[in-house]
């Protein structure tokens, strides 16, 4: 019981240090998508590799959406006539699918990363 | 527009049906477990489906000020809040209910009580905001109307009908096997929660970025049925980082080595009306 606490609390420990030192690193890059009539505007939006992204989303419909991705692991809702930031990354090259929880027929995009 | 209303809305509403669902089979067996120490009913099954909603109702308002708190993360910060809330209540119900303490303490029921509304509350407010976001916004087209509230009457529908299909499947297992399982559902819905806050405060740069640990998502994807299923009962993640996994774990371990799953699980009776006399 004592070696079982003792790990989570080594664990708990690392995961505030990295956690600190990750928080002390350098501002990110930050990129724009609109929403505009359900639809991303990029829909198609180029991003580099390696790097952490703040992705700032300004959502300019009078009735929120959600932005999800599978491929990203990011999903939130954003109130509408709002603006949100949700952060990426570091991703490898490839294509990353994203679209609209509440209007997926119309709301989609692509994030590429080269 | 009704097909989306249908996922959407069973996607929020199926997660929180099967945890009802493991709490009132845990709670009915622990009744018959401890007859005479732990008289718990079923009142926490509408105290907190009432207090969910209104809270539901209240935190959708609140979402588009707090969504811009802590420069535009208030949202998730307060999400992994309320999850970090469902895992502390989860953990502190596995550690304080034993028939030792119950005779002890006889008003333990009545806390257990209250932990249970709290846990089932405060999953009702994280999935149900959502849903009214969803509909207030999508319904405000006259057009949308009808189809979007019959595919969430729907849903509702189809989200209960899974809850007590897993209700009665419990029940029809040999009474210590349904103890174990709700025992086993319940550590690895703790580990969910904790996995979904470090997924969320990572969204919000609050946590380190870790690399995944595995991608599983050309074998389940999360977006089928049996994926989407398994995320409501597990936690399942196709592409987890290595401290989401890390949460998952730690949280999931920490009721495995619980006084209440250490009674449950590792008893060799057959029965819980053979367990009267039974303490760790």
């Amino acid at each position: 019981m004592m070696n079982n606490m003792k790990l989570i609390i080594k664990f708990i420990a690392i995961t505030f240090a990295v956690s600190c030192y990750t928080l002390s690193l350098g501002a990110n890059q930050e990129f724009e998508i609109v929403i505009q009539d359900h639809l991303f505007f990029p829909s198609m939006l180029e991003l580099p590799a390696e790097q952490k992204i703040r992705l700032l989303i300004i959502n300019q419909d009078p009735t929120a959406e959600e932005f999800e991705s599978y491929e990203l692991n990011r999903e939130k809702v954003i109130p509408g006539n709002s603006r949100t930031v949700i952060f990426v990354g570091p991703l490898s090259p490839g294509e990353y699918p994203f679209f609209g929880e509440f209007y997926p027929r119309t709301a989609q995009g692509m994030i590429i990363v080269k | 527009m009704f097909l989306d209303a249908v996922i959407l809305v069973l996607q929020e509403i199926v997660e929180a049906a099967l945890l009802i669902s493991v709490l009132l089979v845990l709670t009915r067996l622990l009744r018959q477990l401890w007859p005479t120490d732990f008289n718990l009913g079923n009142f926490w099954l509408i105290t907190s489906a009432l207090l969910g909603l209104i809270g539901s109702w209240i935190y959708a308002r609140l979402i588009p000020t707090i969504s811009l708190w802590f420069d535009y993360v208030g949202l998730e910060v307060v999400n992994a809040f309320i999850q970090t809330c469902i895992v502390v209540l989860l953990l502190m119900l596995c550690y304080s209910l034993t028939r030792e303490r119950l005779k002890k303490y006889p008003q333990l029921s009545k806390l257990t009580g209250i932990f249970i509304t709290l846990v089932v509350s405060l999953g009702i407010i994280r999935e149900v905001s959502e849903i009214i976001i969803y509909v207030a916004g999508i319904t405000s087209q006259p057009e949308n109307f009808a189809p979007v509230m019959m595919g969430s009457f729907i849903a509702l529908g189809i989200g209960t009908s899974g809850g007590i299909l897993l209700f009665y499947f419990l029940l029809s297992l040999p009474s210590l096997w349904a103890l174990r399982s709700c025992m086993l559902l319940l550590a690895l819905f703790t580990g969910n929660m904790a996995s979904q806050a470090c997924l969320l405060l990572t969204q919000a740069d609050w946590l380190p970025y870790t690399p995944e640990l595995w991608n599983s998502s050309s074998l389940l994807p999360e977006y089928t049925v049996p994926g989407q299923l398994l995320y409501a009962l597990i936690g399942y993640e196709a592409t987890p980082s290595i401290l989401q996994f890390g949460c998952y774990a730690v949280a999931a371990f920490l009721i495995l080595i619980s006084p209440l799953f250490k009674i449950i699980w590792f008893s060799k009776k057959r029965s819980v009306n053979s367990l009267d006399n039974y303490e760790i």
